[in-house]
């Protein structure tokens, strides 16, 4: 288990200082950010507030510093907001948090019990509907969806509020726009892991038992079945961080992404290299929680 | 086997507590920004989102009205002594919204707060602004003289948003509280709080010197996406949007909540020509390509008719225009036989760069109509960052010609368009890359040099003939600026975009 647990944290070591290294260069690639925080000054005020910002040294010596910094967890201040970069990601991540794990929850609730009601009835209506509905879903850009959601539910039925993120109303929409990016591909997992299990003996043989079959599908077959949802569920938490910058621009939320994305805009190196290090570590850390699962649900997988 | 109606009941139950509850109070007016600058510090910062909620909250030495005309603020009048001292009387009365009075120690302190007099690093990116007053002299307690280093004519246009900050109180918060939690003006309205990226929420100030404005609440909400902000104006969840594209003008339109209001802006499209090399160092070859640009279709057909032609790059409303320098007309036989005469009479290949990603379809336009006329154009399309670096780092590198976009920095004055478009030298911006004019930098200069008016109107007519014949760049049309607004609120769009809620009234 210490091996084990070892080997994971060299793996998320390795995985830090590939995000960091990818976004750095990618980053000094794409321009001056000076260039853009004072577009029309003359040549002179822009060179001073190069060397304000560090900008002025060799790339070399500029990437030794964010190296040396970035082991310490300094990111630098923020070009653009003139505070401390790390602070400014905390502080939007309980945000961006709560946006992910509703929409996460949310997903779940949607697809465990219709995916394995369809995989039970399969074929039946409620399975058609279940699979067509999951086609669709998965074809809609989260971008549009979250629009579609507004006009319907604030503007032509005035339910909800359009955006913002003060009131448990104005999470409802997000959510949902979220979860629907991330409900059909669970769905779809459920149902066929589901059907696999099913179909072998050990089923068949708790039903001769006489056991009910409430019992039979969710104390026998669900746990097999977990596996590869579980699986998904971890990869698909990194996909979630991804379309809640989307969804957080849409409604205007406070969240991490929505800073990311500003930051991008403006070539604020330190913002998006804190903002992209910690989403990082979160689906590091995701990733690791389903590795320690497995172990639970399954004993025949020995933690090599 | 009920269980999984459960997530579903509660969501059900959510649903229907909720209420919209989206409409605003009638003494409320709420504006959407796509984002909020970083420090409510009016120094501190060089953002337009930023500026239009300080000039709510701050006052200036001069204000400028909707016609665009300098109107007394904090100072009531002045005057120039001599090219280089401007003397200012101060308003007397006014006071802070934390109470205290308004002194000259306070507007000296603005100044040095920016100047950071002996400091090589400045924290304020607004020094260039100033960076000619070299000192600032208290005469009496209402009196104060601003010295410049020499004589710089823009300094009225750089005081209209100037804010005039208070000592006592920042030296007590600091500057960091002043930025976010306490900042503190003579304006029209007070902070009450600033949710970053969510909203900014002010109330009137009782103390205004001007009165007390008609709207209590003012309301700055931080809202990314255009389509979002739209369907809040729809809802009434906003008030006042920004930056209406041409495209949406209708569907605003014809909405029952909502006006659109739109105006000139100080902003210039042209594409800068590379006179450093073939072809365009020929100046039959620059004319003919300003002959081959069909300005008023692009306006007509590309912006819903919101442009306005210009002959060069000075605008209208700018200090120095002069209206009888003619634009170019669309004339592309002329232009075909003005490339034949230039030694092209079966035309040249040139590559046209731009970044403007908002102004793509003029781009492709133009890009067509120069290939109709023999000056065969590859297009590309850049990234802001990357086209920084190679437009105007060390040497400039968009050969032949790039498009670009100018905004004066919302100073109505000739001299903020022609000094960094066409003077070449090595502080200077765009010119210094691509420009060659005969003479044109020792004008430019000569403009900037001396703040007797009459002269400089002069000197400025004289430079728009030379670069109207001369042509450095294609000259274009004047950029608009639409606001949608809702029904219940009666306000018209400023051309210098400015957000000035204090004339905003609610509608009867």
């Amino acid at each position: 288990m210490t091996a084990f647990v070892v080997r994971r944290l060299v793996r998320l070591v390795v995985v830090v200082i590939g995000v960091s290294l990818v976004t750095f260069a990618i980053l000094h690639a794409s321009g001056d950010p000076v260039a853009l925080i004072m577009p029309e000054a003359p040549e002179a005020d822009r060179a001073v507030l190069r060397r304000t910002l560090g900008l002025h040294d060799p790339l070399p010596v500029q990437f030794a510093r964010f190296v040396g910094n970035t082991l310490t967890g300094n990111f630098g201040t923020s070009f653009f907001h003139r505070t401390p970069a790390f602070a400014l990601v905390v502080e939007r991540m309980p945000t961006t948090l709560l946006l992910t794990s509703l929409s996460m929850a949310l997903a779940m609730a949607i697809a465990l019990p219709v995916g394995i009601y369809s995989a039970v009835r399969r074929g039946r209506p409620v399975d058609q509907v279940a699979t067509g509905t999951v086609f669709l879903g998965q074809s809609m850009p989260v971008f549009w969806t979250g629009i579609m959601l507004i006009l319907l539910f604030s503007v032509q039925w005035r339910l909800l509020p359009v955006s913002g993120w003060d009131s448990w109303a104005s999470i409802v929409l997000p959510t949902a726009t979220l979860s629907t990016f991330t409900a059909p591909l669970l769905l779809r997992i459920v149902r066929s892991s589901m059907l696999d299990v099913i179909r072998l003996d050990y089923v068949r043989t708790a039903r001769a038992k006489g056991v009910s079959e409430w019992l039979v599908i969710c104390r026998h077959a669900l746990k097999n079945a977990a596996l590869p949802v579980v699986t998904v569920t971890g990869l698909q938490f990194g996909l979630l961080l991804g379309g809640a910058v989307i969804t957080e621009t849409v409604f205007a939320i406070p969240g991490v992404g929505r800073l990311i994305v500003g930051a991008i805009r403006q070539l604020d190196f330190p913002v998006v290299q804190a903002g992209v290090f910690m989403l990082a570590m979160i689906v590091v850390a995701v990733n690791f929680l389903v590795d320690l699962l497995y172990g639970y649900l399954n004993p025949q997988i020995r933690i090599r | 086997m009920k269980r999984w109606l459960l997530p579903v009941l509660a969501l059900g139950l959510l649903l229907s507590l909720t209420s919209a509850g989206s409409a605003q109070p009638k003494d409320t007016l709420t504006v959407a920004l796509v984002s909020h600058a970083p420090t409510l510090d009016p120094h501190m910062h060089f953002e337009r989102v930023g500026i239009l909620v300080n000039v709510n909250m701050f006052d200036s030495l001069l204000h400028r009205n909707t016609k665009l005309e300098y109107e007394p603020s904090l100072a009531t009048s002045w005057k120039a002594l001599n090219d280089t001292t401007w003397e200012f009387k101060l308003r007397k009365g006014v006071k802070f919204h934390n109470g205290d009075p308004l002194t000259a120690e306070d507007v000296k302190f603005s100044f040095d707060r920016v100047l950071e007099p002996g400091k090589e690093k400045k924290k304020s990116p607004q020094y260039g602004n100033i960076r000619a007053v070299k000192e600032v002299r208290i005469v009496d307690a209402d009196t104060i003289q601003v010295i410049t280093d020499k004589p710089f004519p823009l300094l009225l246009e750089r005081l209209v948003f100037f804010a005039i900050v208070p000592k006592k109180h920042i030296e007590k918060v600091g500057d960091e509280a002043f930025g976010t939690t306490a900042a503190v003006g003579t304006g029209p309205w007070k902070l009450v709080e600033w949710k970053r990226d969510q909203a900014i929420r002010l109330e009137a100030f009782d103390g205004h010197w001007r009165g007390k404005p008609p709207f209590k609440n003012l309301v700055f909400r931080a809202v990314p996406e255009v389509a979002t902000q739209i369907a809040e104006m729809k809802t009434g969840g906003v008030d006042i949007i920004r930056n209406v594209s041409a495209d949406l003008i209708p569907e605003l339109k014809a909405s029952p909540m909502t006006y659109v209001s739109s105006t000139p802006i100080l902003r210039v499209h042209y594409v800068e020509l590379d006179m450093r090399q073939p072809p365009f160092d020929k100046k039959l070859v620059r004319q003919a390509a300003n002959y081959a640009i069909d300005k008023q279709a692009l306006i007509q057909k590309l912006m819903g008719g919101l442009g306005q032609q210009v002959a060069t790059v000075v605008q209208p409303r700018a200090f120095g225009f002069d209206a009888e320098v003619q634009p170019f007309p669309y004339d592309p036989k002329k232009a075909k036989e003005l490339l034949a005469q230039a030694g092209f009479p079966s035309g040249v290949d040139i590559t046209v760069h731009s970044a403007s990603a908002d102004f793509r379809p003029q781009f492709e336009a133009i890009a067509q109509m120069l290939t109709e006329v023999g000056l065969r154009t590859n297009a590309r399309m850049w990234d802001p960052g990357p086209a920084w670096n190679k437009f105007f780092q060390t040497e400039g590198k968009a050969t032949h010609a790039a498009y670009g976009t100018w905004g004066n920095y919302s100073v109505f004055d000739a001299d903020a368009v022609l000094h960094p478009l066409f003077h070449t030298e090595p502080g200077g911006w765009i010119g210094k890359h691509y420009t060659r004019v005969e003479g044109l930098d020792k004008l430019i200069d000569e403009g900037r040099s001396t703040i007797d008016q009459a002269r400089r109107k002069r000197t400025y007519a004289q430079i728009q003939k030379i670069i109207r014949d001369e042509a450095p760049a294609i000259y274009l049309f004047t950029q608009y600026d639409t606001l949608a607004i809702s029904k219940k609120v009666e306000y018209a769009a400023r051309g210098d975009e400015w957000l000035w809620l204090y004339d905003a009234k609610p509608k009867k």
